[in-house]
């Protein structure tokens, strides 16, 4: 009988897994708000005078959320209890999918 | 010669995306044989990616508030409007994705990479999601130029013939 217990494989950290989900949440609101703004005129106004233009606020709000949420999410360690696979796989599906959906939005719309 | 400063924010800001997408490919290149001795070439080109990102943005996002305004209206007036349309529309909303990740790609580097696969395979996929969405940058970059140089074409050409 085989006596040792196999170590566990080694997990990303908590900074490094929080900072992943928060990335891939944040492509993915970044192309719903390029969608919502081009569709709702008075969003891109409003964005446009925060910061003189709405793309600058869009800008902005990317780096916050992907700052906070990865702030957040490292001091809770939520994302540090998903799979590191499935976060990977998740920030891949993330980037395939905001990116196709913005050519997809602009090409249609 | 006339170089203006429009000019020169156009062309750092190429500039700096294609060094900044050159560096996520040095990344990837470095994690395929990564050991402790090379973790510290790896964490630089991260660093040096995400950096010339963030002048790519700086420097775009500037001309594109401050000069493209000109540019978009030869662009719809001239044979390719499509060049803004889609591949302008696209291109400066799809930066912002390329951006967070090369921001996202220093901070991968910090794992002790040549010990954990699942942080090995993070960092070639996130330098490899740097490659692709920076090409299709480049790409929707030499449409967008060639939808004002087709627009001017067409202008000079209508002049002529008059």
């Amino acid at each position: 009988m085989n006596s040792t217990i196999p170590s566990e494989a080694p997990k990303l950290t908590a900074a490094t897994s929080g900072f992943v989900l928060a990335a891939s949440i944040t492509v993915l609101l970044n192309t719903a708000l390029a969608c919502v703004k081009d569709a709702y005129v008075p969003l891109k106004s409003f964005m446009r005078s925060l910061a003189g233009h709405d793309w600058t606020t869009q800008g902005l709000i990317d780096l916050l959320l992907f700052v906070g949420l990865g702030f957040i999410f490292m001091r809770t360690g939520v994302a540090e209890k998903i799979n590191s696979n499935r976060l990977i796989g998740g920030l891949i599906a993330a980037v395939a999918i905001a990116g196709l959906g913005l050519a997809l939005w602009y090409a249609v719309f | 010669m006339h170089i203006s400063n429009s000019d020169v924010l156009l062309m750092a800001h190429a500039a700096a995306g294609v060094t900044g997408g050159l560096a996520a490919l040095w990344v990837f290149v470095e994690v395929l044989n990564v050991r402790p001795a090379n973790m510290g070439r790896v964490q630089a080109a991260a660093l040096l990616s995400a950096v010339c990102m963030a002048a790519a943005w700086i420097s775009g996002g500037y001309w594109y508030v401050h000069f493209y305004p000109a540019e978009r209206a030869l662009i719809l007036k001239g044979p390719w409007p499509f060049a803004h349309t889609l591949f302008m529309e696209t291109k400066e909303h799809l930066f912002f994705i390329t951006a967070i990740l090369a921001f996202l790609l220093p901070l991968t580097t910090r794992e002790e990479l040549s010990a954990n696969p699942a942080a090995r395979k993070l960092v070639l996929s996130t330098a490899a999601l740097i490659v692709i969405t920076g090409l299709a940058l480049e790409g929707a970059g030499a449409i967008i130029d060639h939808g004002v140089k087709v627009a001017l074409l067409q202008n000079a050409f209508t002049r002529a013939q008059q």
